[in-house]
């Protein structure tokens, strides 16, 4: 079944996750985010953002681009700890 | 035009909370800016601390919250999370152990269980941590829960009650006749009502200032990092003794340590926050590398065993700040109709709960909860309580 059609692979959300979000009124990717939390697993949406777009595309008249709220915060790429810690200007040597 | 016989600015945990009690009688609408419960609400640590309480009112205030908590996964009729496992004050070091001591008896009689325990017992319950570290206070009081399920629970039994929640909707201005509210007016149209409750968090002061009130309440920066998902590895919260000197001192904090402290904790997901830090920098939300990397080496230090944990993103909050730590639930003194409910600073998520209820028992002037709210009234804060005349 297309409904059970995996999103987001790192948390693992299925389509009829991200349909039942919608219905529910969420109208940005930010809201699907925070619901269902598709892209919030390891790869930060990088998989998924682009599917997550074709499905608002599809099921509502939300233009897409205004309904990308999504930020992208620091770190780009996933970074150990240890290594984080020594990335700064002021670490200890 | 339409008309509400409240409105409530904000959808944090905190507005939403409001929204849960007021809804009963009322027709209630709740204007939020963005996404419900993005902003601080959804920017922070899971906690439901008590034992890192100051004695005397803000003990008896978090307790008061905390009993709520109780059922209230059960009458909201969702999951939260609610989690009693427990939480941790690490003592890094014997430097702060005299201090700590001290911290435990006062605690202890103000109520709250607490003991302080030794290295070896501190890493029987907590494995993950250093084994230089001098000890560790623990009590079986803390709690913790979801925020982001918290605030949407609260949203969702709201609009079962007939709440009108309008998102994405900015409240621009609030009109004034006579000294009343009588309107609200949003980017999307005017709203008349008679009652406006302030539950705008770090951003409460802007909407204050449209109808000629200062508040004392300032945005204080605090960043998480989140890591990938890893097996069960913590146990409860963890903090340090240097986070609650940290949030016990309320000046500036000093640039070199950025005000960093630890917080540690894991989500049932498996993702662990390491936080944190308190800084003033307005409400700038790009976060230095340095602060980053100061938060990562405190961590490493404590818990030597996270080090090659990998770390996915950040998330920066705003804690709602005010000078004596507490929030502020209050009618506005010079005008009718205004009532603030802000300020809860790094204990937002457990003292919501109350504050629903607080701000519930004020619009209905009944007399339950006066002891509170003559604590938590605006004039409190002598600056502000200038007479116009
Ligand atoms: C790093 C960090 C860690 C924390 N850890 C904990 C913890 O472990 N335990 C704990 O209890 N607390 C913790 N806190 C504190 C807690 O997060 C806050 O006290 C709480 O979230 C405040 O909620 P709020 O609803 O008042 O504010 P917010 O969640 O910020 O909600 C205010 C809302 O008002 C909206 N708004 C603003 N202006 C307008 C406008 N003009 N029109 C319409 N809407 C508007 C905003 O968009 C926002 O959604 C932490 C905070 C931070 C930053």
């Amino acid at each position: 079944m297309i409904q059970n059609m995996l999103i987001c692979r790192c948390e693992e959300v299925l389509l009829a996750d991200i349909v039942a979000s919608i219905e529910n009124g969420a109208g940005t990717l930010k809201a699907i985010k925070m619901e269902t939390r598709a892209g919030m697993g390891i790869c930060q949406g990088r998989t998924c953002r682009m599917l997550l777009e074709q499905v608002m595309d599809f099921h509502t008249d939300i233009n897409v681009q205004e309904a990308n709220n999504l930020s992208y915060n620091n770190p780009v790429r996933p970074i150990s700890l240890a290594n984080l810690s020594r990335s700064g200007k002021d670490s200890e040597p | 035009m339409e008309t509400a016989d409240v409105v409530i600015i904000g959808g944090g945990v905190i507005g939403t909370s409001i929204a849960y009690r007021l809804a009963a009688n009322r027709k209630v609408m709740l204007i939020e800016k963005g996404e419900i419960g993005a902003q601080t609400s959804g920017a922070c640590d899971k906690a439901i601390f008590l034992q890192s309480k100051k004695p005397g009112f803000p003990i008896k205030l978090a307790k008061a919250s905390r009993m709520v908590y109780e059922n209230l996964e059960e009458e909201l009729g969702m999951n939260i999370e609610f989690q009693k496992n427990g939480g941790m004050i690490v003592i890094e070091n014997e430097s702060h152990l005299d201090f700590m001591k001290q911290f435990v008896k006062q605690q202890n009689k103000a109520g709250i269980h607490v003991k302080l325990v030794n290295q070896k017992e501190a890493l029987a319950f907590q494995p993950c941590l250093s084994t230089t570290i001098a000890g560790a206070t623990y009590s079986p009081e803390d709690a913790e829960v979801n925020p982001l399920l918290l605030t949407q629970a609260f949203a969702k039994a709201v609009k079962r009650k007939g709440v009108i929640i309008r998102r994405h909707t900015e409240v621009t201005d609030i009109v004034i006749e006579n000294g009343k509210v009588v309107a609200v007016q949003t980017a999307k149209g005017k709203i008349a009502t008679e009652l406006v409750i302030n539950a705008a968090g770090p951003f409460a002061p802007k909407i204050a200032e449209m109808v000629g009130i200062g508040l004392p309440i300032m945005p204080r920066r605090g960043v998480i990092l989140i890591s990938e998902k890893v097996k069960p590895m913590i146990h409860g919260n963890i903090l340090c003794s240097q986070y609650i000197a940290t949030k016990h001192l309320s000046h500036q904090t000093d640039d070199t340590s950025y005000g960093v402290g630890l917080s540690l904790g894991q989500t049932e997901s498996g993702n662990l926050l390491i936080g944190g830090n308190r800084e003033f920098k307005g409400y700038d939300k790009s976060v230095e590398p340095e602060v980053l990397s100061a938060i990562a080496r405190h961590a490493r230090r404590i818990a030597p065993s996270l080090d090659f944990i990998r770390i996915i993103r950040t998330m920066v909050g705003f804690r709602p700040f005010t000078n004596d730590g507490l929030p502020i639930i209050s009618e506005a003194p010079h005008v009718k109709g205004f009532i603030i409910a802000a300020g809860h600073e790094g204990d937002g998520i457990a003292l919501a709960p109350i504050t629903g209820l607080l701000v519930a028992s004020l619009v209905d002037r009944d007399l339950r909860y006066k002891e509170f709210l003559d604590q938590l009234k605006l004039d409190r804060f002598r600056a502000y309580n200038v007479s116009p005349n």
